[in-house]
């Protein structure tokens, strides 16, 4: 064992444990932010039951004080998780160049998955921030006025020649996809790295789950729109 | 000009597999300086590429219950058809299960007895006891009356590659790859060093040592189809003929290995037949038994090889468009044992034939597998002729094998001789003290750099290299194979006299600039002519079957007049090599019957 | 027989001016030819200047490691009829170009060895007249599965996160690591396992892109052989943790 603390430990200055730390940081605010997300998307979806419920449950969460802590919290680890994983991203130019490359030379599946992976990220950066801003501008959260804002159409202005976009369904659409393909692949990897389970049969259960979650945002969004539908006419909030 | 760099050290080994890996580790062990020289990374040499095993006396394995070196000692000695040096196959064999345990100590991941009864693919019954449980384990290989080839799985050589430089690393040893030594620097009394060709950038560079020791390997590859990696080409042993002084022992002595796939030529190891397999003729008829009825597929080598030939010559074999074949059959060993004890092979036949062994006949040919002659050293591994040259591994005619190899026996031999011939180096290096002569170093030098002109600019001619290299593997494989005829070696004997010739005028047909492939193989091929010329000269002038030399048109073994080993030097400016001999000396074990093969069947009609 | 073209990366460095380019050779295919007898072709009949590397050519001693077609591979055991009639190769990112196809991988796992200390460490002498030391089979099996690994590089070549990070040791770098932790004669404790792999260039740099478990040619369970240093190196970081124990 000489050898050992000649060679490794003498010379060389290792980090300690921190790297330890940060890795398993690193995975567990990436299952925690998974978790939440699920249970977000069930937690939406049961305006699809009923709205009242959905509405019983926000009550329930401000009540309780869930949302003034959840809801920091979650951005929190948010915060976090951007500098956690976010280093594993390629950030300068010339890695960034290297990992394109490399990924579409080797067109390996797993790699092109991980590519995924930082563009979503990326997206849910940009997205998550619009979409907490616009929660919490309209707080309290009750089915009426997520559903006028899922309907609504915007934002542009409509003195601007009229032009119209229903830009609250088409971003969320977009970000339920973006949202849940990174979740999904992201438990994936971590299960991946630390061995849990087979990862060919694992990777179908995880891709099974998000679709299920897709298609059950897709059936919520489907229901705000009816919802909005059915509201007095003029009925969006602002 | 001069070599770009000069390096010196104690102990030079050129060489970096199994055999020149230990060795450094040897004379590191007393305290020298060593640099070890390889063409490729050393872990990539072709020692890894041993499936079978190690053969050591150990009888721990069921069927290997009551072994000890003296068993192992007459199956070598009857395995080389009386050709080898019995001094040394003593030393062998009582050191060998001490290179075994080393080896594990070093993280060999040897496979273990498991206690408990199984029956064998033959219907035999076997058990493993308790008390051996856990020790090391060994399976059956051809021309054994004992169970003594230890192994893991079949990547036996690639385990112990990988352990044995993991000593080298861990020593702080000093390896540098993509070196090849192309010339050995001398006074013609002492060997000072190489010249060498750095194969990253093409530079000449020098390395120095008190001793100097050949470790480079076989020289398969002057057949066509050959088992062997592509860089065994025997070039450590021509580099040391060149000298004019420093003679090759046996080099008719080539080994024709039973199983090699066709047609890519890569092999099925012994162990597939060693675990029960069988080999079929066309009719799936499983011939061998006929042949031999008491080791069947597992006589030695030279043995099985041949009747597969003469079965063969009978229209028995598989026609194919690569010639006739014969199978190689493991189906009945299952699926299980297959794909985990015979891995290797299974994949290999998977990559390369689309064939599932467990499930598919693999089509087999004798292939030429291994050298047993090489660069002639004593007992202590110095090279006949000059002081401070040494040799060993396949590279050497230490004279483990005589005239035909036992399976398992040749990693043995590198790490054992490894240890030994390590060790006499060593000792030889320590009471040695060097003058470096410049000027002489310089004319070496100079001698390369010319060469190195002359390919590049054309000046002696423009002949092709590969053409000659072609010329040469055709010419071995039509005229010095499994039997032998006097007529047809002469015959070869003349092409590659003509080849050789053509080889000193090659002239580049590339700049030859930087780390060029071409300039390589045109430097080497010379050396490579006169390899072959003295495996098929000497093949020619041994009127007697002995081993793996059989001549048809001298069936018996001669003790009377052949019991001698030849020495082929080359002389400066010869085309052919001047041979001598010398005798061998049945120390322990005197002429007998092998108790398979040709002459013993013969005495059982009788 | 098709005919093949050949797009092959051309870069000489120790030739003056020389520039990286990719040259078109054409072969006629041949039955079961794979890219040694294909290259050997080309070498020996239409340029003899290519540089590319081969030794057992079976596959056992991963000399020949490059990009086919992007993908890392041994190219001894590729065979043309499963590729397209046109075939790119290119040397392997991440190892320092030789020339032409041949990369220095001999140096790079080198350096690994020494980095990983990749030996037995023990205590114990050697004593000649010993018995060898009992060991299940099962172990010795276990420990052979990690230690097939040839040092291709295809596992390094093919791993965005070593393509980007100097440091990291790659997938073939941890599983030799695992090879070590397996086996009972290494008398290493976990505190000097996790100076070795328990931080970024080791274990917890992976990122679990599984490049290497898809591409390694010698299929090594890599996956499993990388988690399983992972859980054991975060396990003896906790445990050390709470021991009290530094690491330096
Ligand atoms: C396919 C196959 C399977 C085998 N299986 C078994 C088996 O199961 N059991 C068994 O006992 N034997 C087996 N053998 C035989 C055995 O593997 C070899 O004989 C043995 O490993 C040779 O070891 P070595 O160290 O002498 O040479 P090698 O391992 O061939 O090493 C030669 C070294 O010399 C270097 N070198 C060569 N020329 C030069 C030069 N000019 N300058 C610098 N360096 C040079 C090379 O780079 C290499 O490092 C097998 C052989 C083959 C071909
Ligand atoms: C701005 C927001 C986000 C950014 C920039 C971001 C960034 C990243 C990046 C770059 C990775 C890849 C790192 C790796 O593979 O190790 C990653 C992984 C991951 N992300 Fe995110 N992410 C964000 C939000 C989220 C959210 C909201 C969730 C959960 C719903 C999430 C869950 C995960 C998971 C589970 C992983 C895998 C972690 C791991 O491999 O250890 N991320 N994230
Ligand atoms: C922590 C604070 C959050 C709260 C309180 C919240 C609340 C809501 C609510 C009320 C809706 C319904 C639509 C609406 O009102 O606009 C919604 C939709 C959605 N949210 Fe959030 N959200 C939060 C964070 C996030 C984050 C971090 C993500 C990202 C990954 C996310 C992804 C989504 C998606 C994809 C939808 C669309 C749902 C659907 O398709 O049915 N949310 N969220
Ligand atoms: S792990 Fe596999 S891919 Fe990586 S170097 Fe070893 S054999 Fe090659
Ligand atoms: S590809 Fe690289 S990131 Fe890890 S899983 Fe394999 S080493
Ligand atoms: S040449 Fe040995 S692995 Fe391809």
């Amino acid at each position: 064992m000489e050898l050992a603390k000649n060679l490794q430990t003498t010379i060389n200055k290792s980090h300690g444990k921190t790297d330890l730390y940060v890795d398993l940081a690193q995975s567990i605010s990436g299952i925690l932010l998974v978790g939440f997300l699920w249970m977000h998307m069930l937690f939406v979806s049961t305006v699809v039951i009923n709205p009242a419920l959905f509405d019983t449950l926000s009550i329930g969460l401000d009540k309780y004080y869930l949302a003034q802590f959840g809801i920091p919290g979650t951005v929190l680890l948010i915060i976090v998780h951007i500098f956690l994983a976010g280093r594993r991203a390629p950030l300068r130019l010339r890695d960034l160049r290297i990992a394109w490359r490399l990924t579409r030379m080797m067109n390996h599946y797993d790699t092109w998955v991980w590519a995924g992976q930082v563009i979503t990220a990326l997206m849910i950066g940009i997205m998550a921030s619009m979409h907490l801003w616009t929660i919490m501008t309209s707080w309290p959260l009750r089915a009426a006025t997520s559903a006028a804002r899922v309907a609504s159409v915007g934002p542009a202005d409509h003195s601007f020649g009229g032009f119209e976009f229903p830009f609250f369904i088409v971003f969320y659409v977009i970000f339920l996809i973006v949202g849940e393909y990174h979740a999904g692949f992201g438990l994936y990897r971590i299960f991946v790295k630390w061995g849990w389970f087979e990862r060919h049969k694992m990777g179908w259960l995880l891709k099974g789950i998000t679709v299920i979650i897709i298609a059950l945002g897709f059936t919520a969004l489907y229901t705000f729109t009816q919802i909005a539908a059915n509201l007095p006419a003029g009925g969006a909030i602002h | 000009m001069s070599a770009k760099h000069t390096f010196i050290s104690d102990v030079l080994v050129v060489g970096a597999g199994l055999a020149g890996n230990r060795a450094a580790i040897a004379a590191a062990e007393a305290g020298l300086d060593v640099i070890i020289l390889s063409l490729i990374p050393p872990r990539r040499s072709h020692s890894t590429a041993a499936q079978g095993g190690m053969q050591a006396a150990l009888g721990n394995s069921a069927l290997g219950k009551g072994d000890s070196p003296d068993v192992h000692f007459a199956d070598t000695v009857k395995g080389s058809d009386w050709g080898n040096d019995q001094e040394v196959a003593r030393m062998f064999v009582e050191t060998s299960p001490i290179a075994v345990r080393q080896l594990s100590q070093w993280g060999v991941p040897w496979n273990r007895v498991v206690a408990g009864k199984r029956k064998l693919p033959d219907g035999r019954e076997v058990e493993d006891t308790k008390d051996k449980e856990g020790y090391i384990t060994a399976r059956d290989f051809g021309g054994t009356a004992k169970w003594r080839t230890c192994y893991t799985a079949d990547g036996t050589g690639h385990t112990m590659v990988y352990a044995v430089d993991t000593v080298v690393c861990k020593m702080g040893i000093t390896t540098h790859d993509r070196i090849e030594a192309i010339s050995l620097i001398h006074d013609g009394v002492n060997c000072l060093g190489v010249v060498a060709r750095n194969l990253r950038n093409g530079d000449i560079v020098t390395y120095l040592a008190k001793s100097t020791v050949i470790a480079t390997g076989g020289s398969g590859r002057l057949y066509a189809a050959s088992t062997n990696a592509v860089i065994c080409n025997g070039a450590g042993g021509a580099i040391c003929q060149a000298t004019g002084i420093v003679p090759l022992g046996n080099m008719e002595a080539v080994q024709f290995h039973p199983t090699g796939m066709v047609p890519v030529w890569i092999l099925m190891t012994e162990g597939a037949r060693g675990d029960g397999g069988y080999l079929l003729d066309k009719n799936l008829y499983r011939f061998m038994p006929d042949y031999e009825p008491k080791k069947k597929e597992l006589a030695s080598r030279d043995v099985v090889s041949r009747r597969m030939t003469q079965h063969m010559r009978k229209g028995l074999g598989v026609d194919s468009k690569y010639g006739p074949h014969l199978w190689l059959d493991i189906r009945h060993l299952g699926r299980k044992w297959v794909w985990s004890n015979l891995r290797e092979i299974a994949n290999i036949s998977m990559n390369f034939n689309g064939i599932d062994p467990a499930t598919s006949l693999v089509p087999v040919r004798p292939t030429q597998h291994y050298t047993m002659g090489g660069v002639r050293t004593n007992k202590d591994g110095a090279a006949y002729g000059l002081k401070g040259l040494f040799a060993l591994g396949e590279a050497a005619c230490w004279d483990l094998h005589g005239f035909n190899r036992l399976g398992g026996n040749s990693v043995a031999e590198t790490v054992v001789s490894g240890m030994i011939v390590g060790d006499a180096v060593a000792k030889y290096t320590l009471g040695a003290t060097q003058n470096y002569n410049y000027k002489l170093i310089e004319d070496f030098v100079k001698i390369e750099e010319e060469r190195i002109k002359n390919l590049i600019s054309g000046k002696n001619g423009r002949e092709n290299v590969y053409d000659i290299k072609k010329g040469v593997e055709n010419a071995m494989m039509d005229h010095v194979g499994i039997f032998r005829t006097g007529p047809d070696l002469e015959q070869g004997v003349a092409k590659l006299q003509e080849l050789y010739k053509r080889s000193l005028k090659i002239g580049l047909r590339s700049s030859g600039q930087g780390a060029n492939p071409e300039l390589a193989d045109a430097l080497r091929q010379p050396g490579l002519c006169r390899t072959a010329l003295s495996i098929c000269y000497g093949a020619l002038m041994r009127t007697e079957s002995r081993g793996s030399h059989s001549r048809e048109d001298f069936p018996k073994r001669d003790d009377v007049n052949w019991l001698k080993r030849t020495l082929a030097y080359w002389k400066e400016g010869s085309d052919l090599p001047t041979l001598d001999y010398e005798p061998v000396v049945c120390k322990e074990l005197p002429p007998g019957d092998r108790g398979y093969g040709e002459s013993s069947a013969a005495g059982k009609d009788k | 027989m098709r005919q093949l073209t050949f797009s092959i990366f051309r870069f000489n460095p120790n030739i003056p001016g020389d520039k990286p380019r990719m040259q078109e050779y054409k072969l006629e295919e041949q039955d079961g030819m794979s890219m040694f007898v294909a290259l050997t072709k080309i070498r020996e009949e239409l340029d003899p200047t290519l540089m590319f590397d081969f030794v057992c050519r079976a596959a056992i001693c991963g000399s020949c490691a490059m990009l086919i077609n992007g993908r890392p591979r041994l190219a001894c055991k590729t065979l043309a009829k499963n590729m397209p009639s046109r075939i790119t190769m290119m040397p392997l990112p991440v190892f320092k170009l030789i020339g032409d196809l041949c990369v220095d991988t001999g140096t790079w796992f080198k350096d690994l060895q020494i980095k990983t200390e990749a030996w037995v460490h023990t205590n114990k002498k050697f004593d000649p007249k010993a018995l060898e030391e009992k060991m299940d089979n099962e172990v010795a099996e276990k420990i052979y599965e990690p230690d097939r690994c040839v040092e291709c590089g295809c596992c390094v070549a093919a791993c965005i996160t070593a393509n980007i990070r100097d440091d990291f040791i790659g997938a073939t770098g941890i599983n030799r690591v695992a090879r070590f932790m397996l086996d009972p004669r290494d008398e290493r404790s976990d505190a000097d396992y996790f100076d070795v792999v328990g931080n970024e260039e080791g274990t917890f740099g992976c990122v679990g892109l599984m490049g290497c478990d898809d591409l390694c040619p010698m299929e090594i369970p890599l996956q499993e052989n990388l988690a399983y240093v992972r859980r054991k190196m975060a396990a003896a970081g906790l445990k050390l943790q709470f021991q009290g124990v530094k690491v330096s």
